[in-house]
This record gives C-alpha cells, sequence and structure tokens, in this order.
C-alpha cells in the first residue's frame, strides 16, 4: 500500500519541487527529475510485482457521497509498468533534448505531474477515480503541447483541450448511468454491468464511453487533435502522444469493454459487431494517411493513430487471444515508438531536418540513431524477431478464432503498407548522397542516443525472449476470462 | 437560555446585519470603525448560522419556527428555519464575510470619500440581512419585501462606483428589476386572491384544495412568479441588465451581486414552486419542463455570450448568465438528485463567483488593463490572485476535487432520472464551454510569451479574502459532507410536500 501511495506521490513531489526552486541551475534540476522518475519506476515495479504475485493492494475511501479508490489489478499493472518504466527513458532523453532550451523549469514541472496523473490512471480502482485522473492528465499535459508558445502550438493545445474535455464529458455522462444503473463503480468484482445483463440502451452506453475514451485514444474521427499536438517537444510527442495520454484512452476503453461491461455481455450487443471494424478502418486508414506525410513527426503521428486501434481491435475481438494480442501489443508498440520518435528527434536537433524527403544520407551522419530507427521500423511491420511480431501473431490468432477473420487480413495489409511507410526512408538514410557530418558523440547527443538504442535493445530482447513479458499478459487474460 | 437563543436564532440572523446597517450612517467619518463594525457582524453571521446548521443537522428534518410578535400563523409572519434555510443562511454568511474583508482599507479609492463608503457598507449589510431574510421566511408578502429592498440595495451597490457607466447601468436595472417586482406582487395577489393566505404553508393547503376550480388563475400566478424571479435572478433572454450592471459595479459589489443576490431570488423562487405550489402541482402544470426548457437555453446562449467577450468582468457576468441555467435546469429536474444539484451548484457557484470576481477586481486594481488580451503574464507577478483565480475555473468547469464536480454529478445524475437525455448534454457542453472560456484567461495569465504587465498582489486581507474563496472551492470539492448533507435533505424535504 505504501509502495501504491509514494509510486503516485513521487511525480508531483518531484514537479511541486521543480517549481518551488525557479532559480536553480539546470543540473540539480535534472536530478530531482531523474531522481523522482525513478522513485516512481521503482514503486511503480514493486505495486506491479505485488500485485502480479496475487496481493491485493487498496486504498479507498468516500468523499462527497461519491467513493474513490485505488487499486491495481494485472491491467493497471502491466499499464503502470509500461508507463513508469518509459517515463525513465523520457526522463533521460529530455536532459539531453532539453538541454539550452528555454522554459525548462515549466516542462520538468508538467513532466513529472504529468507521471502521477498517468499511474493515477494506471492504478484506479473505480470509474470515479479514473475520470479523476483522466481530467488531471487533461490539465497537466497542457502546458506541455504549447511548450513552444507558438501560434500554432496555442491552436494545437486549444484543440487538445477541447477534444479531451469533451470526451470528459460524454464519460461522465456514462458513468453517471453506469452509476444509476448498478450503484457500484468498483472494478475489483466482477464486470459491472454483467448483473444489469442485456437491456435496451446499452448499446448507447458503450458509444458513450468508446466515444469519450476514443478521444483520447485518437480513434477516427475522434483523432484530428494528435497530428497537431506533435508541435509540442519531441519527448512529450513520443511519451504523451505515443504512450501516455494516448494509452490512457486505449485503458479507458480496455476497462469498458473488460471491467465494466465484460466480455460476455458485450458479445450479446450489437455494437460489438461494429467496434472491431472502426478500428480496423482507424488502421488502415491511419497508415495509409501517415505513407502521405512528409514531415517525420505527422507521418509518426498518423501512424500512432493506427497503431493504437491494434490494441483496440485485440480488445474487442472479446477473445483470450485477442485480449492478449492487445496487451503484448501495449507493451511492444510502446517501446518501438519511443524508439522511432527518439530518434526523429535527434535527427531534427543534430541535423535539423524535419521532412522525410530531406533525410537521404542521415544514416551515414547518425549512425547509431538511424540503425535504433531501423530496427523500430522493421518492427512496426511485425518483423520475427521483435516484440510486435508476438502481438500481430496473438491479435490474428484472436480475430480468427473469434470468428472475424477479414480482420487478420486488414492487419497483414497494415503490415505491408507499414513497410512502404518507413523502410525506404531508412534505406535511403544510409544509402542517399552524403551531407555535413554531424557529431553523434556529444554530452546531449549521448543523452539522446543511449535511451533510443536501449529501448530498440528491450525490444529485441522482448522479441527473442516473449516469456519475459508473458506473466502480466497472461494474469490480465486469467484476470477477465 | 439555550432554549432561547434557538428559538430566536432565525430572526437574529435577519434583524443583526438590518440593525447595524442602520446605526453604521452614525460612524461615516471613522471609517476603521465602521470596517470593523461590518466584518463582527458577518463573522457573528457565519457563527449563528453555523450553529443554526449544525442545530438543523441534528434535529433531523424538525424545522425551527419562529412567530413573529408571538402571533402564530395565519395570522402572525412565521420565519421557519429548515434544512433550506439553514443551507443558504451558512451560504450567505460564508460567502459574504470574506467580500467584506476584501473591502477592507480597499473601498476608499474605489468608492470615493468615507461617506460614501460607508454608505456603500450600509447597502452591504441591508442586502446580507435580506438575503437571510429571504432565507428563513415562509411568508408570501415578507418574500416579496426582501425581494424590494435585495433589490434597491443592489441599484445602490452598482452605481456605488465613479465607473462611467455605472449609473447608467443601474438605471436599466432599476428599471427591469422593478418590473421584476410588480410581476412578483402580482403573483403573489393572485395566489392570495385564491387561497386567502399569505403564510406558504396555509397557501399551500388551500391550493392543493381548490387549484382545479381556479386553473387559469394558478397558470397567470405562476407565470408571473417566473418571469418575475425570471428577471431578478437574470435568466436568459432576460439577463439583459446583469452583464452591464454586474461589471460595472465595483469588485466587491459584483462579487457579491453575482455570488449571492442571483441566489437569493432563485431561493425565494424554490420556495414559492415547491413550498407553495408543490412537486405534484408543478408537473400537472408542466413548469418543470418550462424551467428545465429554459435552463438548457440560458446555459448554451449565455456562454456563447460569455466566450465572445473580452473584457473580464463582462466575460465573468455572461457567466452567471450561463450558471443560472444550470439552476433552472435543475429546477426542473423534479427529483431529489436533481434538486441537491441545483442546491449544491447554487453553493458552488457562489464560492466561486465571488471568488474570480473579487480576482478580477484585484488585477484590475493593480494593473488598470480590463481586457482579458492585456493580461499578459499576469500570473508570474499576482501569483496568489492568478492561483485563486484559476481554482475559481476549474471548480467552474467542474473538474474532479473542486466544488462544480459536485454539483454537476448531481444534476447529471437528476437529469438522467428524470429521463432527460438533452438535458446531460447541455451541462456537459456548458462546462466545456466554460472551459472555453476561462481557461484563455489562465493561459494569458501564465503561458502568453510576451512580455509581462505589470502589477502585484494586492494587501493583506484582500489575499485572505482570496485565500479562503479558493479554499472554499477545494473544500466544498473534496469534502463537501454538511454542506451536501444539508443539500439533501433539503431537497428531499422539498419535495415531500406533494
Amino acid at each position: 500500500m505504501i509502495d501504491l501511495v509514494l509510486a503516485l506521490l513521487s511525480g508531483t513531489v518531484g514537479g511541486l519541487l521543480i517549481a518551488l526552486m525557479p532559480r536553480c541551475g539546470s543540473r540539480l534540476r535534472n536530478v530531482v527529475a531523474l531522481s523522482s522518475s525513478a522513485a516512481g519506476a521503482v514503486f511503480s515495479w514493486r505495486v506491479a510485482g505485488a500485485v502480479l504475485a496475487g496481493r491485493t493492494i487498496r486504498v479507498a475511501g468516500m468523499n462527497g457521497g461519491l467513493p474513490w479508490s485505488l487499486h491495481p489489478d494485472p491491467l493497471g499493472a502491466v499499464f503502470g509498468l509500461i508507463v513508469s518504466t518509459l517515463w525513465l527513458f523520457a526522463a533521460v532523453y529530455s536532459f539531453g533534448y532539453m538541454a539550452g532550451e528555454e522554459r525548462q523549469r515549466t516542462y520538468y514541472t508538467y513532466f513529472l505531474l504529468a507521471f502521477s496523473a498517468t499511474l493515477g490512471v494506471a492504478f484506479s480502482g473505480n470509474l470515479i477515480s479514473l475520470y479523476l485522473f483522466y481530467e488531471l492528465l487533461t490539465l497537466v499535459t497542457y502546458p506541455l503541447v504549447i511548450h513552444e508558445r507558438t501560434g500554432e502550438a496555442m491552436k494545437a493545445g486549444a484543440k487538445y483541450i477541447i477534444y479531451s474535455l469533451s470526451g470528459a464529458g460524454a464519460i461522465l455522462i456514462a458513468i453517471v448511468i453506469t452509476h444509476s444503473l448498478t450503484g457500484n463503480l468498483d472494478f475489483a468484482g466482477g464486470a459491472l454491468l454483467a448483473d444489469v445483463g442485456l437491456r435496451t440502451g446499452l448499446d448507447w452506453l458503450l458509444a458513450l464511453f468508446v466515444a469519450g475514451f476514443g478521444v483520447k485514444a485518437a480513434v477516427m474521427p475522434l483523432h484530428r487533435w494528435l497530428p497537431q499536438a506533435m508541435v509540442a517537444p519531441t519527448p512529450i510527442s513520443a511519451l504523451l502522444h505515443a504512450v501516455a495520454v494516448v494509452y490512457s484512452g486505449v485503458y479507458g476503453i480496455l476497462r469498458v469493454v473488460y471491467s465494466v461491461f465484460g466480455h460476455e455481455l458485450m458479445g450479446q450487443l450489437g455494437s460489438s459487431h461494429i467496434l472491431p471494424w472502426v478500428a480496423a478502418f482507424t488502421i488502415l486508414a491511419g497508415v495509409v494517411i501517415a505513407t502521405q506525410q512528409d514531415v517525420l513527426k505527422r507521418r509518426l503521428a498518423y501512424h500512432t493513430i493506427s497503431q493504437l486501434s491494434y490494441i483496440l481491435l485485440g480488445a474487442f475481438t472479446l477473445h483470450p487471444w485477442g485480449l492478449a494480442g492487445a496487451m503484448l501489443h501495449m507493451i511492444s508498440y510502446s517501446t518501438l515508438k519511443m524508439t522511432l520518435f527518439f530518434g526523429a528527434g535527434i535527427i531534427a536537433k543534430q541535423t535539423g531536418k524535419v521532412k522525410v524527403s530531406e533525410m537521404s544520407g542521415v544514416g551515414r551522419q547518425l549512425p547509431g540513431t538511424l540503425t535504433a530507427f531501423g530496427i523500430a521500423s522493421l518492427g512496426m511491420i511485425g518483423m520475427m524477431p521483435l516484440n510486435t511480431f508476438w502481438s500481430k501473431y496473438y491479435l490474428m490468432k484472436g480475430s480468427v478464432a473469434s470468428g472475424k477473420s477479414p480482420l487478420a487480413l486488414v492487419l497483414i495489409g497494415s503490415g505491408i503498407v507499414n513497410a512502404f511507410c518507413f523502410i525506404p526512408t531508412v534505406v535511403t538514410a544510409f544509402t542517399g548522397e552524403m551531407r555535413q557530418p554531424v557529431a553523434e558523440k556529444r554530452l546531449e547527443a549521448g543523452l539522446m542516443l543511449v535511451p533510443t538504442l536501449l529501448l530498440a535493445g528491450i525490444a529485441l530482447l522482448i522479441g527473442l525472449w516473449p516469456g519475459l513479458v508473458w506473466p502480466g499478459v497472461d494474469a490480465v487474460v486469467n484476470r477477465f476470462f | 437560555m439555550t432554549a432561547t437563543i434557538i428559538s430566536n436564532l432565525p430572526v437574529f440572523v435577519v434583524i443583526t446585519p438590518l440593525f447595524v446597517a442602520f446605526i453604521l450612517s452614525t460612524f461615516a467619518r471613522r471609517i476603521r470603525l465602521v470596517e470593523s463594525l461590518v466584518i463582527t457582524v458577518l463573522a457573528l453571521g457565519v457563527l449563528g448560522a453555523g450553529y443554526l446548521a449544525s442545530l438543523v443537522l441534528m434535529r433531523n428534518g424538525i424545522p425551527i419556527i419562529y412567530s413573529m410578535g408571538g402571533w402564530p400563523a395565519p395570522w402572525g409572519i412565521e420565519l421557519v428555519a429548515g434544512s433550506l434555510s439553514a443551507f443558504f443562511l451558512l451560504l450567505v454568511a460564508g460567502v459574504s464575510l470574506p467580500v467584506a474583508l476584501f473591502t477592507v482599507d480597499n473601498m476608499t479609492h474605489e468608492v470615493g470619500g468615507s461617506v460614501r463608503t460607508t454608505r456603500f457598507y450600509v447597502l452591504y449589510l441591508l442586502l446580507a440581512g435580506t438575503l437571510a431574510g429571504m432565507a428563513v421566511t415562509n411568508d408570501l408578502f415578507n418574500v416579496f419585501v426582501l425581494v424590494e429592498v435585495a433589490t434597491l440595495s443592489c441599484c445602490g451597490l452598482v452605481s456605488a462606483c465613479k465607473h462611467p457607466r455605472a449609473a447608467e447601468a443601474s438605471f436599466n436595472y432599476l428599471i427591469l428589476a422593478t418590473l421584476g417586482s410588480a410581476l412578483i406582487l402580482g403573483g403573489i395577489g393572485f395566489l392570495y386572491i385564491i387561497t386567502g393566505h399569505l403564510n406558504m404553508g396555509f397557501a399551500s393547503m388551500e391550493l392543493s384544495r381548490i387549484w382545479q376550480d381556479y386553473p387559469h388563475v394558478v397558470w397567470i400566478a405562476a407565470g408571473f412568479l417566473l418571469v418575475g424571479f425570471g428577471v431578478k435572478s437574470a435568466l436568459f433572454p432576460l439577463h439583459v441588465w446583469l452583464p452591464d450592471a454586474h461589471s460595472t459595479a465595483p469588485s466587491p459589489a459584483s462579487a457579491i451581486l453575482s455570488g449571492l443576490a442571483v441566489k437569493g431570488y432563485m431561493i425565494c423562487l424554490i420556495k414559492v414552486l415547491y413550498n407553495l405550489f408543490g412537486s405534484t402541482l408543478i408537473q400537472k402544470f408542466a413548469l418543470h419542463r418550462i424551467l428545465a426548457l429554459l435552463g438548457m437555453v440560458a446555459i448554451i446562449a449565455g456562454s456563447l455570450f460569455a466566450l465572445a467577450q473580452d473584457e473580464l468582468k463582462r466575460r465573468l457576468a455572461f457567466s452567471t448568465v450561463a450558471q443560472v441555467g444550470y439552476v433552472f435546469l435543475g429546477l426542473g429536474q423534479v427529483n431529489a438528485q436533481g434538486l441537491t444539484g441545483t442546491l449544491f451548484h447554487i453553493a458552488s457557484h457562489a464560492v466561486i463567483k465571488s471568488g474570480l470576481f473579487l480576482a478580477a477586481g484585484a488585477i484590475i486594481a493593480a494593473t488598470g488593463k480590463t481586457r482579458i488580451s492585456e493580461m499578459v503574464g499576469i500570473g508570474r507577478k499576482m501569483p496568489i490572485t492568478m492561483a485563486a483565480f484559476t481554482i475559481g475555473s476549474l471548480g467552474m468547469v467542474g473538474i474532479p476535487l473542486f466544488s462544480g464536480f459536485i454539483g454537476k454529478w448531481h444534476l447529471l445524475s437528476g437529469s438522467l432520472t428524470a429521463g432527460s437525455t438533452l438535458a446531460p448534454l447541455v451541462i456537459v457542453i456548458g462546462s466545456v464551454l466554460a472551459a472555453a472560456y476561462l481557461f484563455p484567461i489562465i493561459r494569458t495569465a501564465y503561458f502568453e510569451p510576451a512580455q509581462a504587465i505589470d502589477g502585484q498582489d494586492p494587501g493583506v486581507p484582500q489575499r485572505i479574502a482570496l485565500i479562503l474563496l479558493a479554499a472554499g472551492v477545494v473544500i466544498l470539492g473534496v469534502a463537501p459532507g454538511p454542506f451536501l448533507e444539508l443539500a439533501g435533505r433539503a431537497a428531499v424535504e422539498l419535495l415531500a410536500l406533494k
């Protein structure tokens, strides 16, 4: 229990510390940021370890007639594990990327507050707490989106806020309806609506929930804020807009499907046959639009939209294998996408190139970066020795086993388009005409390069040894089936 | 002794501020004394209201009844302190004290001269006393008198300041408010003609017996009262006086007008609707549908108007129009959840909006800027003021942990129980719009890259006032306990009358 509280507090405390020391040097600030990220990570790992070992960790109470509860189950523990681990990498990368930038204090303050908010989403034990942290996450990530303070950034920020709050409004209505139907919002027991049984209107309730969380999960057509939010600094794009914020939306949908409705009731709802196709559409449309983008970060953004729906597709199959695939993809994709974004950030920072069409030859300038980028690109196709191979394998298996085999074809098609999306870039980056060489060995560059390579390494490691993450996936599947 | 205090408490909380208001002008030359008297009276009011609220909570719904002059109802005038009264008294006391604190050492330059300042305080205490009276009264004619006194004090407060548009705004308000009073008087008259009672309890009993004989009269009375109180509480589209009046008044006056005065009329309307007509008649005459519809229109229209304003105080004033909509929307949900939400929203908005107006006043006083677009970087120069403003804004948007959320939750729950599909949608759209008109202010204050303008936090009493109100927003959001309890009980009591 104490681990849980400390995990949640470490980001907040670090963030407030940084906020309260305005004139300190960047070295001290980095130490605070690193140590509170590390503390958060260690405590989250301990929480996850305890939860996966089958122990119950719960802090709960009532407030104004509304119950709140922090009670991570395997799904929350795995999400917390992903988030806290990647936060550590993003923190180190930030030290390199943000060196010499303006407004570092604001940056690190909200960077760490967002850590707490995301862990809060992960560890929430009922819908009220989930909603609370989900809203707080929107608010504390807003200053990160508008970090550049340009007109474009302000516009993106406004769009982000309005989209997110509208989504949260839909979620709130849905939560109130759920409360009035069951009087219970806790995830700890079985699915909330299982006892209510099939009744008219449940499709609409599901639609409200999915539309609400779908905003942050960037399900088409609710995705439009995400490409614009790419004006944020790269570590933020990598961490928040490829993992933490968007995952909180995905996580919300997983919760709704498995903890609120439950797979049995979901299977009886008419809309459960539509939702996989919404996800499939987003997968294909997202990646196709991605190939059309010339600005690398925008390409990555649309690619994110596509990949997030892999997870949703797995969840919507309502099959244990599909859920296993979704969980594996949640773990795998996050490492690869961080690698891609980190690579894009290094390229932009060291060479000033942000467009794909300008990238020929950067591979020879930045060999380490582009190697990691290349590995991640292969992973996005679902190539054999990488972790996403396994997630894709289980997603397909789940699609077929749940009697929706065309979904497997969608996944294969998306893999092919993915190949077009990044591989040519990597190839021309290595074979294209050489430009001015750029040092990849300065200190800041090292701080950026090491996390990038490490993440690519982790992706390979999981790919070669999926048993490393399997206990987590297994626990989640056993929790819900 | 205790029994005497208890039985006289309902009348003391009303007459003490009124009495002090009358003697205040004799000390006009000694402004320090005036200020400390006002603060003392209001602090006593907080104690009295708190004591009364705890009594009401302990008495389990049995109200404390006081008969004026020893004449029992229906002959005499009755003051009834039930859950609703205790709730509103607590609110009036809890908001008027910090707002008065904000005026300490601060009014003379805004209003001009110690005599004018004393006049301001006389009106302020008169308003506080009449609002307390609205909380406890159970008599229709008393309602009218209190409404009139409150209106006149409000007019005086609006024109207290040397703002160039203040006289015009105050005059506009006077004309429209008088129209409203006339309609209220008419409505009360019609009800008196058919029931023969001014005591709400007796009138209600009579009305439930005879309404079928006079359906048209009941219709007209309800219509008159609705429009009359609608004008007073700035229900869209009868709000036209409010933006001018609330934006030109001195900031503490704006705070008390937007935060409390408007709410007083709503409490009167709630009493007339639920204690006199009763929930059955409300539904028979479909008043709840009209209320809910008007409320929804007000939420959307008020928010859109607020969005279009660049002047900070005007934006806040239009925001009040939108938030009034929530109260009417909730009044239209004839169930305990909806009414609890409405009452809690009244409280939450009172605390939030008075805090926002005070913060706005502090900013305007310190920088001389009235437009939002000019308030660049003010968050770094006036950290306490802007922090209070931010907390208020979060409360208004209804982020969990802030007071607005609890009200929003109950309103949503009530409207879903009532089977409405449009109302929940309007409620959440309203809160997104609230974010759209409030967050840009925060963005300009903290995150705009341009050179910050000059300014600094106001003096100590003002800071305390801002901190108290911001703390109120958080406390109501995190631990609404007794307040929510009172609101919930009041809702049940209001619905008990069939």
